[in-house]
């Protein structure tokens, strides 16, 4: 199987950020990048069905040049080959605008099957894998926690509200996106970091930019996070006062 | 364009607790930028949901019939909903946050050339639609641009569902045209995860039991909160130590990771090894007779007590409330 | 006594047929040395190079040879007994080298000392009086081994064992009966044949038994690799660890070969004694088997057949066999080599160790947790932020910055910094030092570790770090050096007993002042601590100290914590105390690979510790302390006091307002 994987280069899940001069994005200088965390999955994923069926992963993203080590740790984790759209302006563009981007070097390359993460841990919109699907006519299906090949096609898993499952049959060529937790995650070796400085790495420009539809003007603070509430009385009376506030102030209940 | 329509999505028959706030989103949209706002409901049969719709301030309702709706195929509902759409020329169109609307919404509004605004949580004047960023740690500013209609999800629990205020709509049906070809995946019956003795990793609700419990035989009372809540019993490794509890119950670095919506913490004092077990929790609730036990620095409620006092008061407050 | 008297006879007049007799017996005998011989040496020889081995400086070397081989102090400190017995027999074996030459000079007819001259009767009554010493300890030594049969020795008797006994015995017996017979008598003929049939069949057994240490041993011990537990940086881009036969170097072929099967490093490994598959001697011999049939060219891999692959996983790298071994085994690069190899080649599948590689891969911490906790902790406690200007560097590390028992020890170091007026600060970012995946052989994000931790002291200037994690201190100190140069480390309890003499005396605390003191805060026990603020433990109380594995055996720190002990209350050892204390059981990365299989080591050591009787249970160590925590709390309320020795420090410091911000 020829599989794509679109990955993310994402600031660190838990990177002290402050917000820019412009407060339309956050200060990027000193910050540390990663691989977002849903991509990983979708990595993992490809690589399974590779060491099941044969074939080939490429691992295909849209960044600036910061991007390098997350390419370079994806074809340390098993990845074949890579595609680099060079890209500086990711956040001018929307979710449309980003998935044209992967469109235009997806489309040459005809995969069998085209992965993305369910969502990014920076902007969290989990639209790209949907959109890359209806640009490219391909049939998908998303929150996917498991891949199965069959003669037909693929049958995959997908997750659904409040401990739910589904099945889903489809043919290919298709898009899935991949919720996190579905397998579990291989580490980063040193073999494969050695091994990943022979394997191919393409860079291409990006398309020029055009008029997004959806803008993000600005960027701020959520209110101060609430700190923990002790709550006080009679057994009684805190057993009343927790559970008020469990139902209809964090609504768990 | 213009109009504000809004998706009603069903849940087990009826309309769902996120689609009435997604109604009151649209509500106040529809205040903000002076328009009318309508719903739709979309699949096969839909006239139950419809009445229950009518009694709303809405000024439309529109069903929108297929025999090919009636499961839910994201090409289905795109290719009826992108007709509807081309047909009304809406300038808004609102959709609950559900996972159902995340495989669709952003292939429909490519059809038009645009992209979700998703998982909104505020919506202010402009419209400025208010979205988090960095897992909740910023929120960002959105707006529409340019031509075609603007597609937005809401929330869970960012508009409340009793806002919406009661009136009386028409109901008309509009028939999209699906050939059976155009419908490529098909989706089986809904399930449940293998039914496991212990599965602590997907469990939503988990009340863990730590050192604080003191006794074996007071297990038991912390067994009842947990089944009064609906939730599974967890336990901090010094009770899986001493054979109190078995250790597929042990939440810990050592024993299950939980993220849970909700997990409350009985006597645990909040040791490394079992926080980092814990801390994908939603919220995080703690009774303990130690006012200075770490547990109540990642607590969101902290009970500083008795816990042979507070966890029966406790069971009693649960089993009143989902009376 | 007659032997002092008596002399040496030394059979005259062999003839030509006994000599030529002789000829072909030493020929034969020889020959069946060096047949085996060879091809030990040539496996030795044919594996690789050690590429990051040392000569220079010698004189460590040479000091090293002196006392482990030439005055066995190893062997007879670590077991009295039996290790005086066989430091007799070689310096038996040591005295009789002219006796032997002299021995076969005689058959030849050109014997060179004279029995009854001066120096050749003190020669030879000294031999005697040592082949005395010899045939006793052979004797006590084989009854051991096969009346008496310690565990260690392992359940197989060792029938070589058995020869090579015999034929010491004899060949000390047949020495000494010559003592009693004349020179005509044809008894001291026999005597003189079977003395040298007994050294001939020797020689050839020699190569074929454990018994080459005999000639290994010292070049062993001389070769160590210059420091314990050095772990050699692997060499090129195709090194991955031990992996197959083509990894195992000269010195790891040396070592496999060297090993007397003494069992020392068994009996006090904390894994096979709480019935782990992990047996360090069997590791060694594991791969000595490996050697005898595959050889240092074969592709086969070291884990399999030869050592299940799991032992390596189980060991806590707490040192006791090398630090045990009287031949000079490095036992612990060798394990964490198998790790590597494993490791970095990611065929090692562990839901814990992977989880722990991806923490270290996308995050600063070990726990997986977010660096605002750490963040959260020290605006809290309000430490100072290093900024270049202070003195000390204090690296709080994944314990202490994240585990609340080590952010106590953290807050109440850095009251007693404040009460000493020393300059200091916490890095306003810190990665983890690397120790855990550096123990389990993960090159990769160690690498990465140290590198960005370099570099982030680098750029603050950092000259002095003070910690509170042995850990920490060993692997900034020691691992790092292979990616750059660290600041100078200490561990807190070389800091502290520095400046023992600026802190309270403990005559200072009585009962009308107590209130004055703060106690250090125990949430061992936090809901009936007795030392709850305001309360003081009596001064008088016991203290037990339990030596952490990486502060003892790694720094030859022992004391430093317990002058901070003594000032704190009354000291109490362990039966296992300073280099033979028994680990807890976190090390090695196993704190964080989830649940042991068999009894638990840190419960074995708690229930030593607790056994001694003492009030008050210091530690040095977080890891110590956290598992200790969670095995005392079995004994509830019951259980002494845990306490690092910086809490039992801070206890008697003057009370302050605690301003928490």
């Amino acid at each position: 199987m020829k599989i794509i994987v679109a990955i993310k280069q994402v600031p660190e899940r838990d990177a002290q950020m402050r917000i820019n001069a412009a407060g339309k994005w956050i200060e990027e200088s000193g910050l540390q990048f990663a691989l977002n965390e849903s991509d990983a999955y979708a990595l993992e994923e490809a690589l399974q069905l590779k060491e099941k069926h044969g074939g080939e992963v490429i691992v295909l993203t849209a960044g600036p040049e910061r991007v390098g080590p997350t390419i370079r740790e994806a074809l340390a984790k098993g990845a074949d080959r890579a595609i680099h759209i060079d890209c500086n302006d990711l956040g001018a563009r929307d979710a449309l605008g980003v998935a044209r981007l992967l469109a235009e070097a997806v489309k040459p390359e005809s995969p069998d099957l085209i992965l993305t993460g369910l969502q990014s841990d920076d902007l969290g919109q989990g639209q790209t894998g949907v959109i890359l699907a209806e640009l490219l006519g391909l049939p998908h299906a998303s929150l996917i926690l498991h891949v199965d090949k069959t003669d037909a096609g693929l049958t995959v898993k997908r997750e659904l509200e409040e401990g739910w499952f589904q099945t889903i049959d489809l043919p290919t060529p298709a898009v899935l996106t991949i919720q996190s937790g579905g397998s579990k995650l291989r580490y980063a070796t040193l073999m494969g970091i050695k091994r990943a400085k022979t394997k191919e790495l393409h860079t291409v420009a990006a398309a020029e930019l055009t008029a997004p539809a959806v803008i993000l003007e600005r960027i701020a603070l959520p209110q101060k996070q609430k700190p923990t509430q002790i709550l006080s009385g009679t057994p009684k009376e805190v057993a009343a006062a927790l559970v008020e506030k469990l139902k209809f102030e964090a609504r768990v209940l | 364009m213009s109009g504000i329509w809004i998706v009603i999505e069903a849940r087990d028959g009826r309309v769902s607790r996120i689609s009435w706030e997604a109604v009151s989103a649209g509500q106040k949209l529809a205040a903000l930028t002076n328009q009318d706002f309508n719903a739709v409901v979309i699949g096969a049969g839909t006239e139950g949901l419809a009445a229950e719709v009518i009694a709303k301030a809405l000024g439309k309702i529109v069903r929108i019939e297929h025999p090919r709706l009636a499961a839910y195929t994201p090409d289905g509902f795109t290719l009826a909903l992108q007709q509807f759409i081309e047909n009304e020329r809406p300038a808004q169109v609102v959709f609950p946050h559900t996972y159902q609307v995340r495989d669709y919404a952003p292939k429909l509004a490519a059809r038009f050339g645009q992209a979700l605004i998703g998982d909104v949580t505020a919506i202010s004047e402009g419209p400025v639609f208010t979205r988090q960023l960095m897992q909740g740690r910023l929120n960002g500013s959105y707006r529409h641009s340019g031509d075609g209609p603007c597609f937005v999800s809401v929330q869970a629990g960012a508009f409340r569902a009793d806002a919406v205020q009661s009136g009386a709509a028409t109901v008309t049906v509009f028939t999209p045209t699906i050939e059976a070809a155009q419908i490529r995946t098909r989706h089986s019956e809904c399930f449940r995860g293998a039914a496991q003795t212990v599965d602590l990793a997907s469990a939503q609700l988990i009340v863990g039991v730590g050192r604080g419990i003191r006794d074996p035989a007071n297990i038991p009372l912390a067994q009842e909160l947990a089944t009064a809540l609906g939730a599974e019993l967890g336990a901090s490794r010094p009770i899986c130590d001493a054979g109190w509890l078995p250790i597929e119950r042990q939440i810990g670095s050592s024993g299950q990771t939980i993220a849970p919506k909700l997990y409350l913490a009985l006597g645990i004092s909040g040791a490394i090894q079992h926080m980092v077990g814990i801390k994908g929790s939603q919220c995080i609730a703690a009774v303990n007779k130690d006012p200075d036990a770490p547990i109540f620095e990642a607590a969101d409620y902290g009970i500083v007590g008795d816990l042979m006092e507070v966890i029966p008061a406790l069971t009693e407050a649960v089993k009143t409330a989902k009376q | 006594m007659l032997l002092f008297t008596a002399t040496l006879a030394e059979p005259r007049l062999f003839s030509l047929a006994e000599k030529l007799l002789l000829v072909v017996l030493v020929a034969a005998s020889a020959t069946g040395f060096w047949l085996r011989f060879r091809v030990v040496l040539g496996k030795i020889l044919q594996s690789k190079p050690d590429v990051s081995f040392h000569l220079f400086p010698i004189g460590k070397r040479i000091w090293e040879f002196v006392c482990e081989v030439l005055f066995h102090a190893k062997v007879i400190r670590q077991r009295p007994l039996p290790g005086l017995a066989h430091a007799f027999v070689f310096w038996g074996f040591c005295a009789f080298v002219l006796v032997t030459l002299n021995h076969f000079s005689v058959g030849f007819g050109v014997g060179f000392l004279d029995p009854t001259g001066r120096f050749g009767r003190f020669y030879f009554d000294l031999a005697a009086v040592f082949a005395v010493a010899c045939s006793a300890s052979i004797l006590g030594l084989f009854v051991r081994r096969f009346l008496i049969r310690p565990e260690w020795l392992g359940e197989q008797l060792s029938y070589q064992s058995g020869v090579i006994a015999f034929l010491i015995f004899l060949l000390m017996v047949t020495y000494l009966a010559s003592f009693f017979v004349a020179e005509a008598d044809p008894a001291a003929r026999v005597l003189w044949w079977v003395h040298t049939l007994a050294l001939l069949a020797f020689l050839p057994i020699i190569p074929h038994t454990k018994h080459l240490h005999l000639v290994l041993s010292p070049a062993t011990v001389f070769l160590s690799r210059g420091s314990f537990s050095r772990i050699p940086p692997l060499a090129g881009d195709e090194d991955f660890g031990l992996i197959d036969g083509t990894d195992l170097t000269r010195l790891v072929s040396l070592q496999a070969y060297s090993c007397v099967e003494c069992g020392r490093c068994t009996e006090h490994c904390p894994a096979a004694a709480t019935g782990k598959l992990l047996n360090p001697k069997e590791i060694i011999l594991g791969l000595r088997g490996f050697l005898n049939d595959l050889g240092p060219t074969s592709e086969e891999p070291l884990l399999g057949k030869y050592n299940p692959p799991q032992a390596p996983f189980q060991c806590t790298t707490c040192g006791a066999c090398e630090f045990q071994c009287p031949v000079g085994i490095e036992h612990l690069p060798i394990l964490v080599g198998l790790r590597r190899g494993a490791v970095n080649t990611g065929t090692w599948q562990d839901d814990y160790g992977s989880k722990l590689f991806l923490a270290l891969e996308r995050g600063s911490n070990a726990h997986g947790l977010a660096t605002s906790e750490r963040d959260k902790f020290i605006e809290k406690v309000g430490l100072p932020i290093f900024d270049g200007t202070q003195e000390y560097c204090l690296w709080l590390g994944c314990m202490g910055g994240y585990d609340p028992k080590g952010r106590e020890i953290i807050t109440d170091f850095a009251r007693i910094m404040n009460y000493l007026g020393t300059s200091y600060g916490v890095l306003r970012k810190e990665k983890c030092c690397g120790d855990p995946v550096r123990r389990l052989g993960n090159d990769l994000v160690f690498q990465q570790l140290a590198e960005a931790n370099l570099q982030a002291l680098a750029q603050t200037k950092t000259r002095k770090i003070v910690s509170i994690c042995p850990h920490c201190v060993r692997t900034i100190q020691e691992d790092w050096r292979e990616f750059g140069a660290p600041p100078t480390v200490e561990h807190h309890s070389e800091f502290l007993a520095r400046h023992a003499d600026q802190l309270p005396r403990p005559s200072t605390i009585s009962a009308t002042n107590s209130e004055s003191f703060v106690a250090g805060h125990d949430f061992s026990r936090a809901a009936t601590a007795p030392n709850s603020p305001g309360a003081l433990a009596p001064a008088a109380e016991t203290i037990v100290y339990h030596d952490p594995c990486y502060l003892g055996r790694y720094r030859n720190v022992y004391d430093q914590p317990r002058a901070l002990v003594n000032l704190a209350g009354e000291l109490v050892e362990t039966p296992r105390n300073h280099e033979r204390s028994f680990c807890c059981g976190a090390g090695g990365g196993l704190v964080f690979l989830g649940e042991e299989t068999g009894e638990r080591i840190g419960k074995v050591r708690a229930d030593e510790l607790v056994a001694t009787g003492a009030k008050t249970v210091a530690t040095a160590c977080p890891f110590c302390n956290s598992i200790f925590r969670d095995a005392l709390a079995e004994s509830g309320d019951a259980a002494p006091q845990l306490l690092d020795i910086a809490q039992l420090t801070a206890r008697r410091l003057p009370k302050i307002e605690r301003t928490e911000s």
